[in-house]
C-alpha cells in the first residue's frame, strides 16, 4: 500500500511537466546543480560552525548558544537552498532516484539529520556552554549524519 | 614544450592515469573536494558575513577571522590537494576547458582580495569591536570574497559538466 504510493508519488513527479523542462535543457540541470553546491557550502559550513564550538573548538570567545544562534538563520538560508534545488533535481530525474538505493539512503540521513538538528541539538545550544562530553557525542552524531547527506548524494551520481 | 604538452603530459603520467582508470580513486578524491567547501568556503563566507554586517553579530570581525583561521586553512589545504590531483588525472582536458580557465582567474582574484584585505585591514582589526561596523573597504572586500568564491565554485561545477 506504501510502497504502492511511494511509486505514484515518484512517477508523477517524473511526469511532471517541471521535470521535463529542466531534462529538455543540457544546461538548467548543472546550473541547479551550482545552486544545490552553493546552499551545501553554507549549510555544512554553519553546521561545521555550530559543531566545532559544541567540542570547544572554533569561535571559543563566543558562548555556545551566541554562535548556535547566530549560524541559525544562515543555515536555514542553507538547508532553504539545497531543500528547493534538491527537489528540482529529484522531479527531473524521480524514476532515477527510485532504482538509487544511494538516494533512500540519503533520505534516511537527511530526515534524522534534521530532527536531531531542530530536537536534541537545539535543545543542547541554547546553553551558554557545552556540557563536556555530551557536546562532543552530539557533535559527532550532527557531523555523520550531515556529512552521511553529502556522502550518500554525492553517490547517487555515481551508483 | 607548450604549456599544452606540458598538461598533456600531467595527464598521461602514471600518476594521472592511475586516478583516471581507477574505479573509486576519482569518485573519492571528488567527494572529499566538494565536502571539504564546508570548511574551507564555508568558515571564509561566517567572515564575510560579518564583514558585510549580514550576521555573526556576537563575534567581532578579528575574533571570528583568528579563531577559524585553522580551521579554514586545513580546509584549504584539503581543497588544494584534491584538487591538484583531480587536475593531474584530467589536465589536457582542463586546458582546453574556458570554465576551468575562468575558475583560475577567479581563483587568483581572490588571492588578491585576501592579500589586500591582509595589509590594509587586517593590522586594525582588533580594535574592531562587536557592536562597531567594519569600514567601507572591508565591507566591500568582504562582497569581493563572497562573489568570486560563488564564482569559483560555479566554474568548478561547470568544468566537471563539461568534461563529461
Amino acid at each position: 500500500m506504501i510502497a504502492l504510493a511511494v511509486l505514484h508519488f515518484f512517477h508523477w513527479a517524473d511526469d511532471s511537466a517541471v521535470a521535463a523542462a529542466i531534462r529538455g535543457s543540457t544546461w538548467v540541470f548543472a546550473f541547479i546543480e551550482v545552486f544545490h553546491l552553493l546552499g551545501l557550502t553554507l549549510l555544512l559550513g554553519t553546521v561545521v560552525l555550530v559543531n566545532l564550538r559544541l567540542c570547544g573548538y572554533g569561535l571559543q570567545r563566543q558562548s555556545l548558544a551566541e554562535v548556535a544562534s547566530d549560524a541559525l538563520p544562515w543555515m536555514l538560508v542553507g538547508m532553504a537552498v539545497t531543500m528547493g534545488s534538491g527537489s528540482l533535481l529529484f522531479v527531473s530525474e524521480a524514476m532515477k532516484c527510485y532504482d538509487s538505493p544511494p538516494f533512500f539512503v540519503k533520505m534516511g540521513f537527511l530526515f534524522t539529520a534534521l530532527v536531531f538538528t531542530f530536537t536534541l541539538q537545539r535543545r543542547l545550544t541554547k546553553r551558554s556552554a557545552p556540557p563536556p562530553l555530551w557536546g562532543k557525542v552530539a557533535a559527532g552524531v550532527s557531523l555523520f549524519l550531515w556529512f552521511g547527506v553529502g556522502l550518500a548524494g554525492r553517490a547517487i551520481a555515481f551508483y | 614544450m607548450s604549456l599544452f604538452n606540458i598538461c598533456q603530459a600531467l595527464q598521461d603520467s602514471a600518476v594521472g592515469t592511475s586516478i583516471r582508470e581507477s574505479l573509486w580513486t576519482f569518485p573519492v578524491i571528488e567527494t572529499i573536494h566538494i565536502l571539504a567547501l564546508a570548511l574551507s568556503v564555508g568558515m571564509i563566507i561566517m567572515l564575510d558575513l560579518r564583514l558585510i554586517g549580514a550576521g555573526m553579530r556576537h563575534a567581532p570581525a578579528g575574533q571570528i577571522m583568528g579563531q577559524l583561521k585553522k580551521w579554514y586553512l586545513i580546509g584549504f589545504g584539503t581543497m588544494i590537494t584534491s584538487g591538484v590531483l583531480l587536475f593531474w588525472s584530467e589536465a589536457a582536458k582542463c586546458y582546453r576547458s574556458n570554465s576551468f580557465r575562468i575558475k583560475l582567474v577567479l581563483l587568483l582574484l581572490v588571492a588578491l582580495n585576501a592579500v589586500f584585505f591582509e595589509i590594509v585591514y587586517k593590522p586594525r582589526m582588533e580594535q574592531w569591536e562587536a557592536g562597531q561596523r567594519p569600514p567601507a573597504g572591508a565591507k566591500l572586500c568582504g562582497w569581493c570574497s563572497m562573489i568570486l568564491w560563488i564564482g569559483v565554485i560555479g566554474f568548478g561545477r561547470w568544468t566537471a559538466y563539461g568534461m563529461k
